[in-house]
């Protein structure tokens, strides 16, 4: 076991011993940091990719219109309607040189921002101002791409941690305590997961306008019945297992007993499976947003950038753009998932080697 | 029965129903445990042996009272009558809250040393988890009490850090006996607890299990197929035949003179390192078990008994005394006098 380097690293759990493992397959080992990374980035979308400046510094005072929201462009002595136009603000200020200074964002374009704000035009190929051109309505792909980034691998993320929740402790419970509370659940799930869930949907989000919270909770209702086969089936054989046994006669209750001891056995089915419900989820949102039952717009979303970008097929950044963020993203994450399935894989703690 | 026993077993009855059909019905049970009554004294070893099959380690189960986890629709009658401090306890009638109390007087050692600890618990865990539950020690109390119990089973201080697939089948096993001594017990059932071990780790595990009888004051009821290992360790030993208890007394009594026929042929098969025993009898049985769904009548050994006689189909042989402490179930050898 070459991954194993040092003397004291034979106490280590099993658990601990996959990382390791995973660690040294390079290909997932780094899909992982980089899309943890990004989407740790991601959550400080609004400092980095914004067309609100992020300090002006306007006749002895400071602004911070990033973190305060809305500020009228009269603050500023803007002749405007509405809200502050902060980069042309900023070439004012540069202009005039009387110590007013403005600190824009490191792209300072918006993902709502269309060509009712100034300069924005509409099919703007990509540039130096806008990297990955405009939209149909002067919106910046670039800007677009990355906030939907975050709201795909947010929505898959929680979607998975819902639907393993109730996975886990609805299949856990059928295969723990067996009986007439698993054939009750077992026939109950059968029903539920003849229903056509895709027209179901459909049907919901037509009638409800669709925002996140609902998308996730409409997702959930179908999704989390794959989880509770795999738990079913963990428990089941787990808790006749004599480790179960002795926690019992020892007075452990049935929780503890469930998720002291069984759980932490019943993890590989959990984990494995976690990346491929993440592909599920963000392939199941840009299926839904390219339907155009998803987000409503003007919520950036990759599957509402296709919808678009295969509307204008021949404005090249606008197809090709979404389709590579969601190639790389999904590539990434069957990496992970890849390197995931070779550290659980068993063989590799075998004797024979 | 005496003062000084800690458990009575009044006509334990185990069986589990067989379900069948398209309505899931019961179609038939197996009968695991079949109407056996004996006792075990304080600080006392009770071996329990049998063939495999014959219920051995469900009357263990049922003696700690986890049969209803693992089988829930199992039906269970009789009496298991515990004698705590004066306090007489029936585990049988006990919800599952009210057995809670009573569940660190009462542990068990188990069969295979490599599914009964957690492989996701350091062995520190696992001996400190009754603790945590029974008692409300400190952390450093825990902690002391783990390596003192560590200490008492013949391991190092410094595997409390490590997990159970870093040690060998016989170190398991003492984290085992180490666990189920952690609450101070009463009575610990011991599931067949060296079969799974080689020959000379079962020695050691045995004589160490002898000396924390000693130095724990605890009963055992020490469940084995192994006959040489049980006339070792017990005090007392049971006779189990197909759920039913055929034979129980003192262990040299029933080791040297069996009265069962079921007896006299399982020691029979036990090997002698002897040459001048060359020359003994050996009881061969005919046929097979037959299933405990469908046992025969009257006595249930009696297809396969070389002394069967007709009436033996028609009554089920309650156990009888043939001398003080030696009880047997079986009509004919009463007849047969004392040997």
């Amino acid at each position: 076991m070459k991954f194993l380097k040092k003397q004291e690293d034979r106490h280590i759990s099993i658990l601990r011993k996959r990382w390791l493992k995973f660690k040294t397959l390079k290909r997932g080992y780094y899909s992982l940091i980089t899309l943890s990374g990004l989407y740790g980035i991601s959550f400080f979308l609004p400092m980095l990719i914004n067309n609100r400046a992020l300090v002006v510094q306007y006749e002895g005072e400071m602004y911070f219109p990033v973190f305060s929201g809305y500020i009228a462009g009269k603050t500023f002595g803007q002749d405007v309607p509405g809200e502050a136009r902060y980069r042309v603000l900023k070439e004012l200020f540069k202009m005039k040189n009387n110590g007013n200074w403005v600190l824009m964002p490191p792209y300072p374009y918006s993902p709502y921002e269309d060509i009712t704000m100034e300069g924005n035009k509409m099919y703007e190929p990509p540039s130096t101002n806008h990297w990955l051109g405009t939209d149909n309505t002067g919106r910046d792909v670039f800007a677009r791409l990355c906030y939907a980034f975050n709201i795909s691998i947010s929505f898959a993320l929680i979607l998975t941690v819902i639907n393993y929740i109730f996975g886990i402790l609805i299949g856990g419970s059928m295969g723990y305590f067996g009986g007439k509370f698993d054939l009750f659940f077992q026939r109950l799930i059968e029903i539920w997961s003849s229903l056509p869930m895709l027209f179901v949907i459909i049907i919901i989000s037509s009638i409800l306008k669709p925002s996140f919270l609902l998308l996730v909770g409409i997702y959930t209702m179908v999704n989390w019945i794959g989880m509770t086969y795999l738990m079913r089936a963990e428990f089941y054989r787990e808790k006749a297992k004599d480790y179960v046994a002795a926690a019992l006669s020892m007075g452990q209750s049935n929780f503890k007993v469930m998720f002291k001891h069984i759980f932490p056995n019943a993890l590989v089915p959990v984990i494995t499976y976690f990346p491929f419900s993440i592909v599920a989820g963000i392939s199941a949102l840009v299926g839904l947003d390219y339907l155009g039952f998803g987000l409503a717009p003007p919520t950036p979303s990759w599957g509402q950038m296709l919808d678009v970008g295969l509307q204008n097929v021949t404005k090249w950044w606008m197809v090709f753009s979404p389709v590579s963020a969601q190639f790389l993203t999904l590539l990434s994450i069957v990496f992970i998932g890849e390197g995931v399935r070779e550290a659980f894989d068993p063989k590799v703690y075998s004797r024979l080697r | 029965m005496s003062d000084k026993s800690l458990v009575d077993i009044r006509n334990l009855s185990v069986s589990f129903p067989v379900y069948g059909g398209i309505l899931s019905r019961k179609v038939a049970e197996v009968k695991a445990v079949d109407d056996i009554s004996f006792t075990i004294g304080k600080s006392e070893i009770v071996g329990l042996v049998g063939e495999s099959g014959c219920g051995k380690t469900t009357v263990g189960r049922a003696l700690i009272n986890i049969l209803k986890y693992v089988a829930p629709d199992v039906e269970i009658g009789g009496e298991i009558i515990y004698h705590f401090d004066g306090e007489d306890i029936d585990f049988t009638k006990l919800s599952s809250r009210q057995m809670r109390k009573y569940r660190s007087r009462v542990q068990m050692i188990f069969q295979d040393p490599y599914a009964s600890l957690n492989p996701r618990m350091t062995v520190s865990q696992i001996i400190e988890e009754p603790l945590k539950i029974h008692t409300d020690l400190s952390l450093k109390e825990r902690e002391e009490s783990v390596h003192s119990l560590l200490g008492k089973v013949g391991l190092r201080v410094d595997h409390a850090g490590r997990f159970p697939h870093e040690f060998s089948g016989g170190q398991r096993q003492r984290v085992g006996i180490a666990r189920a001594l952690a609450t101070n017990p009463d009575l610990i059932i011991c599931d067949e607890p060296v079969s799974a071990l080689d020959v000379s780790i079962q020695a050691q595990v045995i004589n160490l299990m002898m000396d924390i009888q000693k130095e724990f004051d605890v009963s055992f009821l020490f469940i084995a197929h192994d006959l040489s290992v049980v006339e070792h360790i017990s005090d007392k030993i049971a006779v189990m035949y197909l759920g039913n208890l055929v034979e129980f007394g003192e262990a040299g009594q029933i080791y040297h003179h069996p009265r069962h026929p079921y007896s006299r042929a399982l020691l029979s098969a036990v090997p002698v390192p002897d040459p001048k025993q060359k020359e003994r009898e050996r009881i061969v049985l005919k046929g097979d078990v037959p299933t405990p769904m469908n046992k025969p009548s009257g006595c249930s050994f009696r297809t396969r008994c070389p002394l069967a006689e007709q009436s033996c189909a028609d009554n089920i042989p309650i156990l009888e005394t043939h001398a003080s402490d030696h009880w047997v179930a079986c009509p004919i050898v009463k007849n047969e006098g004392v040997k």
